[in-house]
């Protein structure tokens, strides 16, 4: 009997330069190496610091990421690359990598889509197949809503932010607070002291007429800011809670509504914003009460990285999916009109 | 001995085959953008009838930031994948080796109206790389040659150089440690005014009275840049009308060159563009070599000048950035 095909993914969207290998459906290895702390000194991710960081890095990952899972290069079955949305500089490093890997061995190569393979991540190391799923991305990049019918011929953004992500939210607030980079992890230390009562901020888009899937974010920050303005006084842990809570409530009111509207009753949370505490726990309780079945990838695979490429590219090859042609186009505002590049 | 040669320094993504000192075949495409795409169509088309490949040499630059990089990814991944060794080379060394002079500027196209170039007698480099304004280039008033390396030339340089020549720095860098910026406040008055002095002496600063307006006033932004607890610059932006603009941008002389500014100026263009207006516009005293790369790497544009706007015989170039 032929084993499961092996299965190298590289991903450079954004900041993390992220090499994953699987077996099938069986994570191998995932390795991430990041420029985080290099963008942390102007408090915010700077293109083409990630770009040259992504050059520096990615053959060590490459070369990591076989050492872990014990494999050589010449193994690998096929290849997968983020081929978009992110970055355009960023990809490019990728892209051209996977090119060169491929073109060297003549393996296959499969150009995918970030934002579905943020999803396609959640069959590893599963036993449950991927039925048909809504996608919530929250990250420093993204605030999608996705409609998964079939992981790799039907997928669809129902929604998705207007203007900022809600990883970018939380940054642009932490650093009014004066908190660290990245504000994620900060605001969300700070709000557990603070009352996420105290403050009514605003539920961006949520009015009747509003399209119900998308997200806003830049109004409830400028709310903050106004607000900072004109109570200098104010607790900081409320401020950080009430904003925290604002944007919370939005994305699992979002998400979960679209579940419902889609007849869907299960729930996928990926993106660096999964790991927030509040959203667990409002996502955890809503959804149990909803009747839809929640999954949050473990961490190491819900923020950027080279296994869910590699998950996605699988879920591909099982479907008989042909590779991508040779020179595929990085694209860097790639919606889900393609989970897989032609 | 095959060498796969690879080259995506300048708007040409050239790939060719060198065996033992001989070209073989090469290949090339003409496109400021898309080398990522371009070349490993080169390549495969090479591999067809020649699929043995012993080492790879790749053009290091200098050249634009994500071309170059395409190229370099791509042939270090190659040489990995095969397990053959791979070897980095100046691509302006390689134009400069195909021209018959004896001392002449070899420049490529930088983008943002510069040139990447060097300086060749009897076929040494002397000075460079560099990165400059076009026309600082051209006044240096030396034989100037433009071009693309060739397979064969790029294959035919002696040594190997393991980091790409980007030779500009990133467009936005790291501000020194200990910087802060926030906004600033009436309370700021005082310490922006005393700052104004410094920076401005004897080129007619604001006034305490006119700080104390401009920070009192709506539909404007004052930032400050901090280091140790000390007001180090400022900036300031305001919207008039359809367009947001920038009424000062000022660094202590020695914090500058740090990227504070930079920051300053994105944040202004941030809060600019969150604002809905169409552009954002600044004066500059013209000839203000130390401003003008700066606003031009941000995306602004000369659009007019004004005679004895800062005073008889002092004329400003007026810019703008679009943010539609
Ligand atoms: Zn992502």
């Amino acid at each position: 009997m032929k084993s499961e095909p092996l299965v190298l993914g590289i991903e450079t969207s954004c900041d993390e330069t992220a090499v994953g290998i699987v077996r099938g459906r069986v994570l191998l290895a995932n390795v991430i190496s990041t420029s985080v702390e290099e963008h942390a000194k102007f408090g915010g991710v700077v293109p083409e610091i990630a770009s040259r960081a992504h050059l520096e890095a990615m053959q060590p990952t490459i070369a990591g990421a076989l050492k872990i899972a014990g494999v050589a290069l010449s193994d690998i079955d096929a290849f997968g690359v983020t081929a978009g949305p992110g970055l355009i500089g960023a990809l490019v490093v990728g892209t051209s990598a996977a090119s060169g890997l491929s073109l060297a061995t003549g393996k296959p190569l499969f150009g995918v889509n970030h934002l579905s393979s943020h999803v396609a991540v959640d069959i590893l190391d599963n036993e449950s197949a991927l039925r048909p799923s809504i996608g919530l991305l929250v990250s420093g990049g993204h605030s999608s809503i996705l409609r998964i019918g079939d992981m790799v011929s039907d997928v669809e953004t129902l929604g998705a932010t207007i203007d900022d992500a809600a990883g970018e939210a939380f940054d642009k607030i932490a650093r009014i607070l004066e908190l660290d980079f990245p504000g994620g992890p900060a605001i969300d230390r700070l709000a557990k002291s603070g009352d996420a009562t105290a403050i009514d901020f605003p539920r961006g888009l949520t009015r009747p007429s509003d399209n119900p899937w998308d997200f806003s974010f830049s109004g409830l920050k400028t709310a903050v800011s106004r607000y900072i303005q004109s109570a200098p006084s104010a607790v900081k842990a409320d401020i950080a809670a009430s904003f925290q809570e604002a944007v919370v409530d939005v994305l699992v009111t979002k998400a979960l509504a679209a579940a419902a509207s889609c007849g869907i009753d299960r729930l996928v949370i990926a993106g660096g914003v999964a790991a927030n505490s509040r959203l667990r726990e409002l996502a955890t309780a809503r959804a149990t009460a909803q009747g839809v079945e929640l999954r949050i990838p473990p961490m190491a695979l819900c923020t950027d990285n080279g296994a869910m490429v590699a998950a996605m590219t699988s879920l591909a090859l099982s479907a008989g999916a042909a590779p991508s042609a040779v020179g595929l186009g990085a694209d860097s505002t790639s919606g889900l009109e393609r989970a897989i590049w032609r | 001995m095959n060498t796969l040669v690879i080259d995506t320094s300048t708007d040409r993504t050239t790939a060719g085959l060198v065996s033992d000192g001989v070209l073989v075949v090469e290949k090339f495409h003409d496109d400021p953008l898309g080398h990522s795409e371009v070349l490993p169509k080169l390549v495969a088309e090479i591999l067809l009838s020649n699929p043995v490949i012993d080492s790879v040499v790749i053009g290091m630059g200098p050249g634009p930031f994500t071309g170059l990089r395409a190229g370099i990814a791509f042939g270090r991944a190659f040489a990995f994948a095969r397990n053959i060794p791979w070897r980095g080379v100046s691509s302006l060394d390689a134009i400069a080796s195909e021209i018959n002079s004896t001392d002449f500027i070899v420049a490529t196209d930088a983008r943002r109206k510069e040139y990447f170039y060097a300086r060749f007698t009897d076929s040494a480099r002397v000075d460079g790389p560099h990165v400059a304004l076009r026309q600082v280039v051209e006044e240096l008033g030396i034989e100037m040659h433009t071009g693309f390396p060739t397979a064969l030339a790029l294959s035919a340089l002696q040594g190997s150089i393991a980091q790409p020549l980007y030779i500009r720095r990133p467009d936005a860098y790291p501000a020194p440690k200990g910087v802060t910026f926030r906004p600033a406040t009436a309370m700021d008055a005082v310490a922006l005014h005393a700052l104004e002095k410094v920076i401005y002496s004897g080129e007619d600063p604001w006034s305490l009275a006119q700080f104390k307006e401009e920070l009192g006033a709506g539909d404007r932004y004052y930032l400050i840049a901090l280091f140790e607890g000390e007001v180090i610059g400022y900036a300031g932006v305001m919207v008039a009308g359809d367009v947001c603009d920038i009424l000062t941008l000022s660094v202590l002389s020695a914090h500058r060159r740090k990227g504070i500014a930079r920051e300053m100026l994105k944040r202004m263009i941030d809060w600019s563009r969150n604002r809905k207006v169409d552009a954002i516009m600044l004066e500059m005293l013209v000839g203000n070599r130390e401003a003008e790369p700066l606003y031009l790497s941000q995306g602004f544009r000369k659009i007019a000048e004004r005679a004895d706007y800062y005073g008889p015989g002092k004329p400003a170039t007026i810019m703008r950035k679009e943010l539609k």
